[in-house]
């Protein structure tokens, strides 16, 4: 397949390229690998990718061996614990931390001022409650607590804004020292003539949708352990990002690179808060520098309720404009989102500039300022949120042209990118529309409600993209053993999505190994190759390429040298199952053989990724189909069914995917039907900072879900053929389950979570009308 | 006290003010299993108690002198692969596990669970399981996983957990 880059498209030299992250696009300057291996197409014969292989790590993972950050344990180990602020916004009058330093077991303290500037804690400012403020060193994590909690705090208050509306209103008080709203508000981006559009349309609906705080509440928190060797730290972090997390390091405490070293073997979710480091970090390696001792510091689940990230929440107007046989004319959405205390502008507009060809397309969105704590991605961070509004609009129209909601999506259908007019390397959203709706029965009625029964079924769908091409830079390194077993190299992290299992069979497929010999070793900066964070969907599509063609260099020079014991040409030569033959003769020899010859000779093959095809949307699709059962006295939505068909290119293990499908659409069920963060506007406090308090799914809440990929490859995005699949999934569950529920009861509901009160409020509304 | 875990037996100091949890994961370097919410919400730090699943977390460790204990770490009958239990070998298969923090409590209360009925129905796994929380959504798998061991697909010391398949 050519590839279009832009610049001296050679080997060796540097091009620019693009990488889409988290709906962002960045520009960056790689090099083009020295040779880039044929890209495996749609017909291409593969054993051991697109098998479905176990997760290779699952013994780690059942039997207690797995390590996590949280169980590591070094000699004479010391533990911390961060003091937080009680009050929304204001001053530390006095901290008094005399009677922490002498109660027992405590070693250390940090207040005020004790910290270095580059790890911007413990200020005497007060921006939101949960801040940090002061911190513990003792022998046991009791001892660190305990003393946590000794130390007196005064403050001199000051007026808070917790909500977008006193954040902006005129006479707001100052959220923080630099203004309420992020500069150059409103966001707009605009496509088309919006006026033009609107005169054009036969119907036009407007709807106003709300959407909630969502916390990842991954069950292990953020935490590190940290340890110094001279000027050599080393940090143990439960993160998406172990080379971030050595930037941030190195930065904050003004330590040159490469004497941090940050490793990860395994986490308990990440869900896109766990991008880098944070106060936890920082104050186990300032802590363990003072006292010449490892120290551990995790923060305790209300910390990690209250101050480890959120998805925000928003408030999206939205106009759609149509015609008669349902041609989208004009969408226009006017939008607030509260970002806590800082954070960035990954908001709900994306989607609604990218799902559908539209003429004219107009969002404006305004960022503000919150004393409460700051947002982080989650898991398609503002395409969620924007799918709730775009989606649930969609079907608000649907309703309104009496057309089918999958019909009007596929009048709808986007032959190219819509907001930059780039072809995309491939999209089966239509296939995904109809296999999706044969699976679910689309076109039957529901089933009607029993005489005298109280209880109504419906349903409702919607649909998604999400850009996931992945890019460079990555690297990685195969290495054969002198016993034959395949070591894959990558500094890369497995976050519970099955990395070390997918690098391991790409590396396989291409070295001809068997797979039960290769072993992927990944999560350490010190030993790994450069691989970039695992977010925005990426690890797959970026770092899997590299390995492949890691792999494809070992077996290069492996065929080199086994060419000379076989007395063959290398391109005579073929490798499957861990064994070499010289192709239509009965000459073979096993890996083993030939590894055995070499002794301590080494075999290593080098890989990286090569730039993305240029003006190309690489994105993921999808559409998901959800059946309901709504309670008309309680209230109370029961799910149940959820079919959801995705598009994400060639699927290198599927059942470690289906898996991922599944996660993202029980997060968005919560997302849907429970979760909400509540923050109580005249306290400033997080009101349900425990996992009673705040209701995620449990088994007991799962409906039967089918989900499913559209079969094919993408060999325009890369070799691999293979797209990103993490965060797609959760984007259109809770605009299909809202449709779906606005069914049964046959009242709309634009606000999630549908909790029972305001299930009942939609249907006492549509009672009085 | 005496305590025995996962078959050996301990002798310790008493008047520890540990929860189980802890005695466990830091006295005895048994980090299997987990600690999230520390107040019985999660399930994570489930474990067996003469033969009845409790949170670690909420209980107290000087109330279990005499008693005998089951981790994760205990569910294999000896080392190395082959021997892990049916619930564990089914797991590996079904793809119970993503990230895996949750899965020694939900392996625990999938084992006692099969222990008092070893033919439950689906309804009553759900709710069996309904006390052990998972954030990567890996239910309909785990399910898959009880519902597996319940149906015989895993009796015997199979080699079913290796990840030879391909």
């Amino acid at each position: 397949m050519p590839r279009k880059t832009k610049g001296a498209a050679k080997p060796g030299g540097f091009v620019q390229t693009t990488v889409e992250i988290e709906g962002r696009t960045e520009t960056r300057i790689v090099e083009i690998p020295a040779f880039e291996p044929a890209a495996w197409g749609t017909d291409a014969e593969l054993g051991i990718v697109g098998a479905r292989v176990p997760r290779m790590d699952a013994p780690e993972r059942v039997s207690g061996r797995a390590r996590y950050t949280t169980d590591i344990v070094r000699p004479g180990m010391l533990h911390a614990a961060i003091v937080r602020s009680t009050i929304p916004r204001g001053t530390i009058r006095s901290l008094d931390l005399s009677r922490a330093r002498a109660m027992p077991g405590v070693l250390d303290v940090l207040g005020p001022g004790d910290a270095p500037a580059g790890t911007r804690l413990f200020g005497r400012e007060i921006f939101y409650a949960g801040q940090p403020i002061a911190a513990v060193c003792a022998a046991t994590g009791h001892a660190a607590r305990s003393a946590a909690h000794a130390i007196a705090v005064e403050y001199d208050t000051l007026p808070f804004a917790v909500t977008f509306e006193d954040a902006t209103a005129k006479d707001a008080p100052k959220v923080r020292a630099k203004g309420n709203v992020m500069e150059n508000a409103p966001l707009v981006i605009s496509r088309g003539d919006m006026d033009a559009g609107l005169k054009a349309a036969d119907v036009i609906v407007r709807r106003e949708f709300r959407t909630p705080v969502q916390l990842h509440t991954a069950l292990e928190p953020h935490g590190a352990v940290a340890e110094w060797e001279g000027d050599r730290l080393t940090v143990w972090e439960s993160t998406q990002g172990i080379f971030r997390v050595r930037e941030n390091v190195s930065k904050a405490l003004g330590i040159t690179l490469s004497k941090v070293r940050v490793i990860k073997d395994y986490m308990g979710g990440g869900f896109g808060a766990k991008n880098g480091a944070g106060p936890h970090t920082y104050v186990a390696a300032l802590f363990a520098k003072r006292q010449g001792r490892a120290v551990r510091c995790i923060n305790d689940r209300e910390a990690e309720q209250t101050d480890s990230g959120n998805r925000p929440s928003s408030t999206q107007r939205v106009t759609i404009g149509a015609k008669k046989d349902g041609t989208l004319t004009a969408i226009f959405a006017s939008i607030d989102v509260p970002l806590g205390i800082s954070g960035w502008e990954g908001g709900p507009g994306q989607i609604y500039h990218e799902l559908y060809a539209c003429p004219n397309v107009r969002t404006e969105e305004t960022f503000a300022y919150v004393n409460a704590s700051g947002m982080a991605a989650f898991r398609g961070p503002g395409y969620v949120e924007g799918a709730f509004g775009l989606e649930s609009a969609m079907n608000a129209l649907a309703k309104e042209l009496k057309l089918d909601p999958v019909a009007l999506r596929v009048k709808n259908f986007a032959k190219r990118e819509p907001r930059t007019a780039r072809p995309y390397s491939g999209n089966s959203l239509l296939q995904c529309y109809k296999e999706g709706a044969e699976a679910f029965g689309w076109s039957h009625e529901s089933r009607k409600p029993e005489a005298g029964s109280r209880t109504r079924v419906g349903k409702g769908m919607a649909a998604q993209v999400w850009p996931t091409g992945g890019g460079p830079p990555a690297y990685a390194l195969v290495r054969m053993n002198s016993d034959a077993t395949v070591d894959v190299l990558a500094g890369t992290q497995d976050l519970g999505t099955g990395a070390r299992t997918v690098l391991s069979q790409i590396a396989a497929e291409s070295l001809g190994a068997k797979l039960s010999d290769v072993r992927a070793i990944i999560g350490d900066t010190q030993s790994l190759p450069y691989t970039g964070n695992s977010w925005g969907s990426m690890t797959t599509a970026s770092v899997g390429p590299a390995v492949r063609m890691a792999a494809e260099d070992a077996r290069r020079q492996l065929f080199e040298a086994a060419g000379a014991m076989l007395d063959a040409t290398p391109d005579a030569l073929e490798a499957r199952d861990s064994r070499i033959v010289v192709r239509d003769t009965d000459r073979t020899m096993t890996f083993a053989e030939v590894t055995a010859k070499l002794g301590n000779v080494m075999i290593i093959g080098k890989g990286s990724r090569g730039p993305n095809p240029a003006d190309t949307a690489i994105m993921t699709f999808g559409a998901q189909f959800a059946e309901v059962e709504v309670d008309l006295d309680t209230g109370i939505v029961r799910v149940l069914r959820i079919v959801a068909t995705h598009d994400a290119g060639r699927i290198i293990n599927p059942t470690l995917a289906e898996s991922q499908l599944e996660g993202g659409i029980i997060q968005g069920l919560g997302y849907a039907l429970f979760e909400e963060r509540v923050l109580d506007r005249r306290l400033g406090l997080v009101m349900n900072a425990t996992i009673h308090d705040y209701k995620i799914p449990t088994m007991a809440d799962i409906p039967l879900i089918d989900a499913f990929f559209v079969a094919g490859a993408d060999p325009v995005a890369n070799h691999t053929g293979a797209r990103g699949i993490a965060e797609p999934p959760m984007i259109p569950t809770a605009p299909a389950i809202a449709a779906a529920v606005s069914d049964a009861i046959g009242a709309e509901v634009t606000e999630i979570p549908l909790t029972p009160w305001r299930v009942l409020a939609a249907i006492a509304a549509k009672a009085r009308r | 006290m005496r305590l025995t875990v996962n078959g050996r037996v301990h002798t310790l100091d008493s008047a520890l003010p540990l929860s189980l949890l802890e005695l466990l994961r830091d006295r005895l370097a048994l980090t299997g299993t987990k600690f999230v919410c520390g107040r019985g919400e999660c399930g994570a730090c489930t474990v067996q108690l003469d033969g009845e699943t409790v949170y670690s977390c909420l209980t107290l460790a000087e109330a279990c002198d005499g008693a005998t204990v089951l981790t994760v770490e205990g569910l294999a009958s000896g080392g190395g692969e082959p021997s892990l239990s049916p619930i564990q070998r089914a797991f590996i298969a079904k793809d119970a596990a993503q990230c895996g923090f949750c899965t020694p409590g939900q392996l625990m209360a999938a084992h006692t669970l099969l222990a008092r009925n070893p033919h439950p129905t689906d309804d009553e796994i759900r709710s069996g399981m309904s006390g052990n929380l998972c954030r990567c959504g890996t239910y309909p798998k785990i399910l898959a996983a009880v519902r597996a061991v319940a149906d015989g697909e895993f009796a015997g010391s199979a080699e079913a957990g290796s990840v030879n398949a391909a």
